[in-house]
C-alpha cells in the first residue's frame, strides 16, 4: 500500500503534519541516549512511539484535527511529560517565523533519519528507520518541503500561523474558516440577520465534537438504530444478502490502487485535509455507516460536512457519492437521483468498486454500467421494481457490450435478488421476453424457474471470475430460495428425471456451508487499508474514555463486548463486510431452522448473529435478529418476558414506521388481544400492522399476507366464520398468484381451523390434508404437527368413534408439538389428548385419573403463562367434569373457579396495568 | 420615461461621478447608453448624426411596427423618481488637502496599486475617500485571491480560497450602514462583500437600498440581478421607479429566460436610446434564444459596423453563424477578434467554433481550454467542449465537460440534452432518459428536445412507443421546422395499427411537405400509406388522387400504384354493379 501512496504531489504539507514532525523529533533526537531526555522510562518513550503511528493512520475525520485537540490528546498519553509536550510543540511552532526557520527545520529534521546501512550506528543511538511508517511519513514530508514553491512555503507559513492563534485564542477551530467571525463581534452578526451560516457552524461544530469524542459509542448507545431499509422484507428470510450483492456501492478500500484515484489531498484552505487514503478511508468508513444505520444516520450533519469537503477538494468526486447515500438511505427521491448521476457523470464509474484498470484500454471510456447497477439498486431500494428491473437489464446489456464480467456478475445478483424479493407474478408484461437477459430459456417459464437458473448462472459467473463475497453471497441467496421453492424438473419435455417433488434442507445445508467456507477463506481481502485506519482512530479515541471500560461492557450487555473485540483486534482483523456476510449466513440458518420447525436452532442462531454481528451488521439486521428472539420469548415464555425484552430492544432501536420493532410489538400485541378475547383492540392492531405495507401490487407481500391471516384469525376469534372464510380464501388467491407455497400451507391450516370452529368437520379435514402435503414437500416439521393436531381435532369432533384415530394422530405428533410447539400449541396438544381419551368409550376415568388429569394440570398451567383465557377455561372446565366424576370436590370447586375467574375475563375484556396496551 | 434630455444630463454626471470613484465598468455603460440616445439635430453638426442615421437604417428595416408601438406607450400613472442631480455637489465637501490625498490615492488605483491607494486613505474620513479605500482593499483582495487559487491548484482541485480582506470590510461597511453615515457606492461595496460571503438576502437588500439611493451605477444592478434568480425574489425587491429600473428589469427576463418580456422591454427602452450598442446585443441575445438567426445575424453585422472592436456577446454571433454554416464569416470574424484581443474567453470561443466547423474537433477542444482557462465558469464553453468531445466520440470526456456546465447552471438545458445524448450513444437510453426529462423540464418549447426524447423511447431496447408517441405529439405542438415528429408519429402509429391516426398524421405530413414544397422519400411513404389506407376504407376517389400522384415517381412504388389503381377499378366497378 505505502509504495502506491508515495508519488509526489499527492501529500501536502499542512501545520498538522508539521506538528508531528516536531513530535518525531522529540521522539527520536539525533544522537542521544537510549532513553531521550524528557522520556523517564522506556515503556513512556514507547507510548510516544506508538501516539505517533496512529496519528498518521488515523482516518477519523478527514478535517485534521486542531492544535487543541492534539494537545489535548497528548496529555492522554504524556502523563507527567504532557505540560513539557505541549510546551515544547507550541513553542516550536510559534517559533516558525519566517520561511528560513521552515527551512532549518526540516533540514535538522533529516537529521533523525538513519542511513540505509545500519552498521555505522551506535547501539544507544537512537535513529529512525527510514522505511518504518514514521520514518516513511518523515521522507514524505520532506519530500513535499523539498518540491514546494516559494509560495507554498509562504502558504504553510502563513497556515501556521492561523494553526496557533486559533489554538490561542481558544475559538472554535471551525469558525475561522469562514468569513465572518461572529465570535468577535456577535452583535454585528446578529444584526446582519444571517443565522444560517452561524447555525450551520454550530451544528457542524457539535457533530464533530461528538463524533471525536465518542463516535463508536455515541452512534450504538444514543442514536438508536434500526430502520427497516429493505421494504420487502418484512419477514424472515432476512434482507441481509441484498447487503452484499450491492457490494459494488459501497466504496471498496482498494480503490486507491488505481492511479485514478490516488490523488492527494486538497491545500489548505482555513481547514486542512488529512491524506488522500486517509481521506478515502473516512468515506468508506463513512458509507458503510450509512448503509449500516439506514435513516438514524444524521443527515444534515453529515451533509453540510460533505458541503465543506466538497469545497476544499472540488475535484473528489467520491463526495457526490455519499451524498447519493445519504439521500438514498433518507428516502429523500430527487436528491438521490440527482447525486448519483452528478458522481458517475464525474467520475464514469472509474473510482470504487473493485476497478482493474484494464490493460487493453476500454477502460477510457469510462464504466457507466456500474452506474446503471446502482441507479437500479436504489430504484430497489426505494421500492419501484419496475424501473429497478429496467435499468438492471440495460446494465446487463452495457456490461455485456463492453465485456464487464465483474459487474455483469453483480448485476445479474442484483436481478436475483430483485426477483426473489419482489415476486413478480408476471414478468412477461414487465419486459419483453427477447430482453430477457437469460435468453436461452423459454419465456414460458414462470418466475421461479427464471430465478432459479439466473441463481445458478451468476454463481458461476461469479465463481470463475473469484469474486469471493459474491460468491457466498449467492449461495446464501441459493439457500433462500431452495428454503421455499420445490424443486422441479427444468425441462418440459424429454426424458424426465424422477425429480422428488419436495424441498432439501440438506442443499441449503451445503449452500450455508460453502458460503461460510469461501468467507472464512478471504485471503485477497483489501480492506485491510481501512480497518487499519479505523483501529488507529478507535484507539485515539479510547485515550478520552475513561478507563473504566469494563463497567461499561456490563451495563451494555451483548453490544460493547465486540467492542472489546475491536480494540483487541490485531489490524488485519477480519475486514466488516465479510462479517456482515457471516452474519447473515446466522441469520439464513435461523430462518431456515423456523421454517423447518426447529425453534431451539433457530434461537440459537438467532442469538449467534445478536451476539457477534449485530455490530457488523446493518442496524436492520439486528433489529430483526432482536425481534425474532422476541418473538420466541413471546411463544415459550408468555408475553410478560416477551414485553420486558421489546422495551430494550425498543431503547435500542429506532421505533419509527416499517421498523421491524414496530412489527413485533403489533404482532405480540394483536396476539395477546386475541388471547384475552380483546376482540377490537384486535382488530385495530391489525389494522395497523396492515397500513405499514405499501400499496403497490407486488410489494410487501409478506407483510400484506401477515395483515389478512391475522385479520381472518380476528373474525374466527369472533365467530364470524363467513367472512373469516372469505378472508382466507382471498389470501389463498393471493400466494397462489405469488407462488408464496409456503404462506399458501398456512393459509390452508387456517382454513381447516374456521371449519372446524364452525362446526362443519368433513369439510375442514380436507383443507388440514392439503396443508399436511404441503407440509411434507416443504419439509416444514412444525407447520405439519399442528396440522395434524388440527386433523385429530377434527376427527375428534366427528364423533366418539373417532376418538383412536385422533389420539394416534397426536401421539404421533407428540415428539414435534413438545420439543418445538410454543406454549400454545404444547396445550392445545395436551387438551385434545385428554379429551381424546374422555371421549373413548373404553376410557374409564377412574380408572386411570392421571392420564387425564396430568396432560390438563400442564395445559392448564401454561395457558395461564400465556393468558389465553378462552383455552384456559376449556382446560379447567374438563378439569372440573373429570374431577366431578372422581368425586374429589374441593379439587372440583377449585377448577370451577379458575373456570369462572377465566370465562369472566374473556367476557369482559378490559385493559388493566398494562403500559403497552396504551396503543396506539 | 423621463425624456431624453433629462436622461442626458443624469447619464453625463454620473460617467463623471463613477469614473472618478474608480468604477469604470460602470461608467463605460453609461456612457455607452449616453451615445445611444439620439442626439437632437438642432443642436448638433450634421457629421455627428450622419453617423448615427446611417448606420441604423439597415436594423430599422427590421424593427418592426411593434416596436414603435410599444414605444409611444410610457407606462402611464407610473412617477419615476428623478432622483436630483447629486453630481458635482460632493466635489466641493473637501479642503484642498484631502482632495490631494484623495488624488495620489486615486492614481494610484489608476495604476492597479490598489493597496497603496488604500493606505494613502487610512485616515480620510468623507465619503468619498471611504469609498476608495474600501473598494481599492476589495479589489486587492480579490487580486490576491486570484493569485492563491492558481498558487494552491491541488491535485484534488483548487480549494475554496477566499478574499481575506471581506471580514474586516464587512465589518466597518455595516457600522457606517447602522449609524446612517453609508453613501450608495459604499453600499455597492457591502452588497459585493455579503454576496460573496453568501448572505444573499442581506446582500439583496443592500443592493437594493444602493440602486435605489443612486441609480446610473449598472454594476450594481448586475450584481443585483445575479441574486434574482426566481421571478419570486424580483416581484419582492423594492424597487423605486426610474428609468435604469428598466434595464435591470430587462436583462433580468433575459436570464429568466423570459426571452418575450425582455424583449419588449428593450424595445421600449429603444425609443430612448436607440443608438445604443448594448441594447442591441440585449436584444440579438434575446432573438437568439428564440432561434430568430436570421435576425441575430442582421443585428451583429450592424453592430460590428459600428462598433468593429467589440468582443463582448461576439460568441453568440459565431454560434450563429456555426448554425448556418457560414465558414468565411466565420472566419472572419475569428480572425478580427483574434487580433483584438485573443485572451479574451470570448475570443478563444469564436475560434473554438471556427476549426468545429472545419471538422478538425482536436483542435477546437484546446481553444475551449484556453476560454475555460481564461474564464472557468464560462458555461458556453464547456457545453460546446461538450459538442466537441461528443464528435470526437470520447463521451465519457463529454459527460464530464456537459456535467459541469450544468452544474455552473443548472437551467443549461443544452448541456442537460447533450449528456442524454452522450449516454444514448454509449446504449444506454434509459439512463438518458433522465437527462432529457431535465432538458425538456427546462424548455418545453423545443421541438428538439422533445424528438431526442422520443427517439430515445423509440430505440430497440427500450422500444417505448406509448410514450414516444406522446413526446412527437408535444414536438409536433411546438413548431417541429423540419417535420420530423409528424413523419415519426404517423410511421408510429402505423406500426401500433392505429391506421386511423396514422392517416391523419401522413395527411397532414403530406400537407406540409406540399406547403413547404419538399419531395423525398417520406412524400412517397405517405402517398403510399394514404393510397393503400384510402382504398381499404373504400373512398375511392381520393386513393386514386394519391395513386395518380404516385405515378410521377420511378422505382417500384410506381409499379404498386399501378397495380393499385387497377384494383379500385375493379371494387369500383363492383361497389356500382352490386351496391350494398
Amino acid at each position: 500500500m505505502a509504495g502506491l501512496l508515495k508519488p509526489p504531489g499527492n501529500f501536502a504539507l499542512t501545520p498538522h503534519k508539521v506538528s508531528i514532525c516536531i513530535l518525531v523529533q522529540v521522539y527520536a533526537p539525533p544522537s542521544e541516549l537510549s532513553v531521550p531526555f524528557p522520556f523517564s522510562s522506556v515503556s513512556h518513550h514507547n507510548c510516544l512511539g506508538i501516539f505517533l503511528l496512529s496519528l498518521t493512520k488515523a482516518c477519523d475525520s478527514i478535517f485534521e484535527p486542531s492544535l487543541d485537540e492534539l494537545i489535548a490528546q497528548l496529555r492522554e498519553i504524556g502523563g507527567l511529560l504532557n505540560h513539557w509536550l505541549s510546551d515544547h510543540l507550541t513553542r516550536r511552532l510559534s517559533s516558525l517565523a519566517s520561511p528560513d526557520d521552515l527551512f532549518n527545520f526540516f533540514n535538522d529534521l533529516r537529521g533523525i533519519l538513519g542511513g540505509s546501512d545500519a552498521n555505522v550506528v551506535d547501539d544507544d543511538q537512537i535513529v529512525l528507520d527510514p522505511s518504518s511508517a514514521i520514518g516513511m511519513f518523515v521522507r514524505r514530508c520532506l519530500l513535499a518541503f523539498n518540491v514546494m514553491s516559494f509560495e507554498g512555503v509562504c502558504h504553510l507559513l502563513s497556515n501556521i500561523g492561523t494553526y496557533c492563534k486559533e489554538s490561542l485564542s481558544d475559538c472554535p477551530p471551525f469558525e475561522l474558516s469562514h468569513l465572518d467571525d461572529s465570535s468577535n463581534d456577535p452583535e454585528l452578526e446578529y444584526e446582519s440577520m444571517e443565522l444560517e451560516n452561524f447555525v450551520f457552524e454550530k451544528v457542524s461544530e457539535e457533530f464533530e465534537a461528538r463524533k471525536l469524542a465518542n463516535e463508536r459509542v455515541s452512534f450504538h448507545s444514543h442514536a438508536p438504530g434500526a430502520l427497516f431499509e429493505l421494504v420487502e422484507d418484512t419477514d424472515f428470510p432476512p434482507s441481509s444478502s441484498v447487503e452484499h450483492i450491492d457490494r459494488p456501492r459501497e466504496v471498496s478500500p482498494c480503490a486507491p490502487s488505481t492511479s485514478d484515484t490516488l490523488r492527494g489531498t486538497g491545500p489548505p484552505g482555513g481547514t486542512f485535509l488529512r491524506t488522500n487514503w486517509q481521506v478515502q478511508g473516512y468515506l468508506s468508513e463513512q458509507a458503510d455507516a450509512i448503509e449500516k444505520h439506514g435513516s438514524s444516520f444524521p443527515i444534515y450533519a453529515f451533509e453540510s460536512i460533505l458541503k465543506r469537503l466538497q469545497k476544499s477538494a472540488p475535484e473528489l468526486h467520491r463526495v457526490h457519492f455519499l451524498r447519493y447515500l445519504n439521500s438514498l438511505y433518507h428516502d429523500d427521491y430527487p436528491g438521490a437521483l440527482e447525486n448519483l448521476h452528478r458522481y458517475f457523470d464525474y467520475s464514469a464509474g472509474t473510482e470504487g468498486v473493485e476497478f482493474v484498470p484494464d490493460p487493453s484500454g476500454c477502460s477510457g471510456l469510462g464504466r457507466y454500467e456500474i452506474a446503471l447497477l446502482n441507479l437500479g439498486m436504489m430504484h430497489f431500494h426505494l421500492g419501484h421494481p419496475k424501473q429497478s428491473l429496467e435499468v438492471l437489464i440495460e446494465a446487463v446489456r452495457v456490461s455485456q457490450q463492453h465485456s464487464d464480467d465483474t459487474c455483469l456478475a453483480y448485476t445479474l445478483a442484483a436481478i436475483c435478488n430483485l426477483l426473489s424479493a419482489i415476486g413478480f407474478s408476471n414478468m412477461t408484461g414487465i419486459i419483453g421476453a427477447s430482453y430477457w437477459p437469460v435468453a436461452g430459456i423459454g419465456t414460458s417459464s414462470s418466475i421461479q424457474q427464471q430465478l432459479f437458473v439466473l441463481l445458478r448462472r451468476s454463481l458461476k459467473r461469479a465463481e470463475s471470475l473469484k469474486l469471493k463475497r459474491l460468491v457466498a453471497s449467492i449461495h446464501l441467496e441459493i439457500a433462500k430460495f431452495d428454503l421455499t421453492h420445490v424443486q422441479r424438473p427444468l425441462l418440459s419435455f424429454g426424458p424426465k428425471a424422477s425429480t422428488k417433488l419436495r424441498t432439501c434442507p440438506a442443499n441449503i445445508c451445503k449452500e450455508l456451508w460453502t458460503s461460510y467456507h469461501l468467507i472464512s477463506d478471504f485471503t485477497d481481502e483489501t480492506s485491510i487499508m481501512t480497518t487499519d485506519g479505523a483501529f488507529c482512530t478507535s484507539w485515539l479515541q479510547n485515550l478520552k474514555k475513561p478507563r473504566g471500560s469494563l463497567v461499561f461492557s456490563q451495563e451494555n450487555g451483548i453490544r460493547s463486548d465486540s467492542d472489546i473485540f475491536h480494540f483487541s483486534a490485531q489490524p488485519s482483523s477480519i475486514p466488516g463486510s465479510v462479517l456482515h456476510l457471516l452474519g447473515s449466513s446466522y441469520l439464513v440458518r435461523a430462518a431456515a431452522w423456523e421454517t423447518y420447525g426447529s425453534a431451539p436452532l433457530a434461537r440459537i442462531n438467532a442469538l449467534v448473529f445478536a451476539t457477534c454481528f449485530s455490530d457488523s451488521s446493518s442496524s436492520a439486521d439486528a433489529a430483526l435478529a432482536y425481534a425474532k428472539l422476541i418473538q420466541y420469548l413471546a411463544v415459550f415464555k408468555g408475553y410478560k418476558e416477551a414485553f420486558a425484552a421489546l422495551k430494550i430492544a425498543e431503547e435500542k432501536f429506532l421505533c419509527v414506521s416499517k421498523s421491524i420493532i414496530l412489527l413485533v410489538k403489533l404482532q405480540l400485541l394483536h396476539e395477546r388481544a386475541l388471547h384475552r378475547g380483546h376482540l377490537k383492540l384486535a382488530q385495530q392492531l391489525c389494522d395497523e400492522l396492515g397500513v405499514l405495507a405499501s400499496p403497490v401490487t407486488g410489494v410487501d407481500m409478506e407483510l400484506k399476507t401477515e395483515a389478512s391471516l391475522r385479520h381472518a384469525q380476528t373474525l374466527l376469534a369472533a365467530n364470524q366464520y363467513d367472512q373469516a372464510a372469505a378472508v382466507a380464501h382471498s389470501l389463498f388467491c393471493m400466494c397462489y398468484k405469488f407462488n408464496m407455497q409456503v404462506q399458501n400451507a398456512t393459509v390452508l391450516l387456517l382454513l381447516a381451523e374456521i371449519h372446524k370452529r364452525s362446526g362443519n368437520a368433513v369439510s375442514g379435514i380436507p383443507y388440514a390434508l392439503a396443508c399436511l402435503s404441503f407440509c411434507q414437500s416443504f419439509n416444514l416439521d412444525l407447520l405439519k404437527a399442528s396440522a395434524t393436531l388440527t386433523l385429530a381435532e377434527l376427527w375428534l369432533s366427528l364423533g366418539p368413534s373417532h376418538a383412536k384415530k385422533a389420539l394416534s394422530l397426536i401421539h404421533g405428533a407428540f415428539p414435534v408439538l413438545l420439543g418445538h410447539g410454543g406454549l400454545e400449541l404444547r396445550s392445545r396438544a395436551f387438551i385434545t389428548e385428554a379429551k381424546c381419551y374422555l371421549a373413548e368409550p373404553s376410557f374409564s376415568v377412574s380408572e386411570d385419573p392421571e392420564m387425564v388429569l396430568e396432560p390438563l394440570r400442564q395445559a392448564s398451567e401454561e395457558l395461564q403463562v400465556l393468558e389465553h383465557h378462552e383455552l384456559a377455561s376449556e382446560a379447567f372446565y374438563l378439569m372440573a367434569i373429570v374431577y366431578d366424576k372422581l368425586g374429589q370436590l374441593n379439587e372440583r370447586e377449585d377448577a370451577a373457579a379458575s373456570f369462572k375467574k377465566h370465562i369472566i375475563a374473556l367476557e369482559n375484556p378490559e385493559d388493566k396495568d398494562d403500559p403497552l396496551s396504551n396503543f396506539p | 420615461m423621463a425624456s431624453k434630455e433629462t436622461c442626458r444630463t443624469e447619464l453625463r454626471s454620473a460617467v463623471r461621478l463613477l469614473s472618478d470613484r474608480g468604477l469604470y465598468s460602470a461608467s463605460k455603460w453609461a456612457a455607452e447608453q449616453l451615445m445611444g440616445i439620439e442626439q437632437d439635430p438642432a443642436k448638433h453638426t450634421p457629421s455627428h448624426t450622419r453617423f448615427q442615421r446611417g448606420s441604423s437604417s439597415i436594423r430599422r428595416r427590421f424593427r418592426a411596427a411593434a416596436a414603435g408601438d410599444s414605444s409611444a406607450t410610457p407606462s402611464a400613472g407610473v412617477s419615476y423618481v428623478a432622483t436630483p442631480s447629486m453630481a458635482g455637489a460632493e466635489d466641493y465637501e473637501y479642503d484642498a488637502i484631502d482632495n490631494d490625498f484623495y488624488l495620489l490615492a486615486k492614481s494610484y488605483f489608476d495604476c492597479r496599486e490598489f493597496r497603496r491607494a488604500a493606505h494613502v486613505l487610512r485616515d480620510q474620513t468623507s465619503k468619498k475617500a471611504v469609498f476608495l479605500r474600501c473598494y481599492a482593499l476589495y479589489l486587492a483582495g480579490e487580486k490576491r485571491k486570484e493569485e492563491e487559487m492558481i498558487e494552491l491548484e491541488g491535485p484534488l482541485g483548487k480549494s475554496d480560497t477566499v478574499n481575506k480582506e471581506n471580514v474586516s470590510l464587512e465589518r466597518e461597511l455595516s457600522a457606517l450602514r447602522k449609524n446612517g453615515t453609508i453613501d450608495s457606492f459604499c453600499l455597492y461595496v457591502y452588497g459585493l462583500v455579503l454576496k460573496e460571503k453568501g448572505s444573499e438576502n442581506l446582500a439583496r437588500t443592500v443592493l437594493v437600498e444602493a440602486v435605489n439611493s443612486y441609480p446610473w451605477n449598472w454594476s450594481a444592478w448586475s450584481e443585483l440581478q445575479s441574486l434574482c434568480t426566481t421571478i419570486e425574489t424580483l416581484n419582492s425587491l423594492n424597487l423605486n421607479n426610474h428609468w435604469m429600473k428598466d434595464f435591470f428589469l430587462a436583462n433580468t427576463y433575459q436570464e429568466l429566460r423570459m426571452h418575450n418580456e425582455s424583449l419588449s422591454k428593450y424595445e421600449y427602452l429603444q425609443a430612448t436610446f436607440s443608438f445604443s450598442n448594448y441594447i442591441q446585443a440585449q436584444i440579438a441575445k434575446a432573438q437568439y434564444n428564440l432561434r430568430e438567426f436570421e435576425l441575430v445575424e442582421v443585428i451583429f453585422e450592424e453592430l460590428l459596423r459600428n462598433d468593429p472592436y467589440r468582443i463582448e456577446d461576439m460568441d453568440m454571433y459565431s454560434n450563429v453563424l456555426y448554425a448556418k454554416e457560414c465558414f468565411s464569416a466565420l472566419s472572419y470574424l475569428a480572425h478580427r477578434v483574434f487580433l483584438t484581443d485573443k485572451y479574451r474567453p470570448e475570443s478563444c470561443c469564436i475560434i473554438g467554433n471556427y476549426y468545429s466547423l472545419k471538422g478538425q474537433h482536436e483542435k477546437s477542444v484546446i481553444y475551449f481550454r484556453r476560454a475555460l482557462k481564461l474564464n472557468i465558469n464560462y458555461l458556453s464553453a464547456w457545453t460546446l467542449m461538450g459538442h466537441e468531445y461528443v464528435e470526437m466520440k470520447n463521451t465519457s470526456a463529454a459527460v464530464d465537460a456537459y456535467r459541469r456546465a450544468v452544474d455552473i447552471n443548472p437551467c443549461d438545458y443544452r448541456a442537460w440534452y447533450g449528456l442524454g445524448q452522450a449516454y444514448e450513444m454509449m446504449g444506454m437510453p434509459f439512463y438518458a432518459l433522465h437527462y432529457f426529462k431535465k432538458s425538456v423540464f427546462l424548455q418545453p418549447n423545443d421541438s428538439r428536445l422533445w424528438i431526442a426524447m422520443a427517439q430515445c423511447y423509440e430505440t430497440e431496447q427500450l422500444h417505448m412507443l406509448e410514450e414516444a408517441i406522446k413526446c412527437y405529439k408535444r414536438a409536433a405542438n411546438c413548431n417541429d421546422r423540419e417535420a420530423i415528429a409528424l413523419h415519426h408519429l404517423a410511421k408510429l402509429h402505423c406500426k401500433l395499427g392505429h391506421t386511423e391516426e396514422a392517416a391523419f398524421y401522413y395527411k397532414k405530413d403530406l400537407d406540409r411537405m406540399e406547403a413547404e414544397e419538399r419531395e423525398g422519400p417520406n412524400m412517397v411513404e405517405a402517398l403510399m400509406f394514404l393510397a393503400q389506407h384510402c382504398k381499404t376504407k373504400k373512398r375511392f376517389e381520393e386513393a386514386e388522387v394519391y395513386c395518380t400522384r404516385l405515378l410521377d415517381y420511378t422505382g417500384p412504388e410506381k409499379e404498386t400504384a399501378e397495380s393499385l389503381l387497377q384494383g379500385i377499378r375493379y371494387e369500383k366497378l363492383d361497389v356500382e354493379h352490386f351496391p350494398p
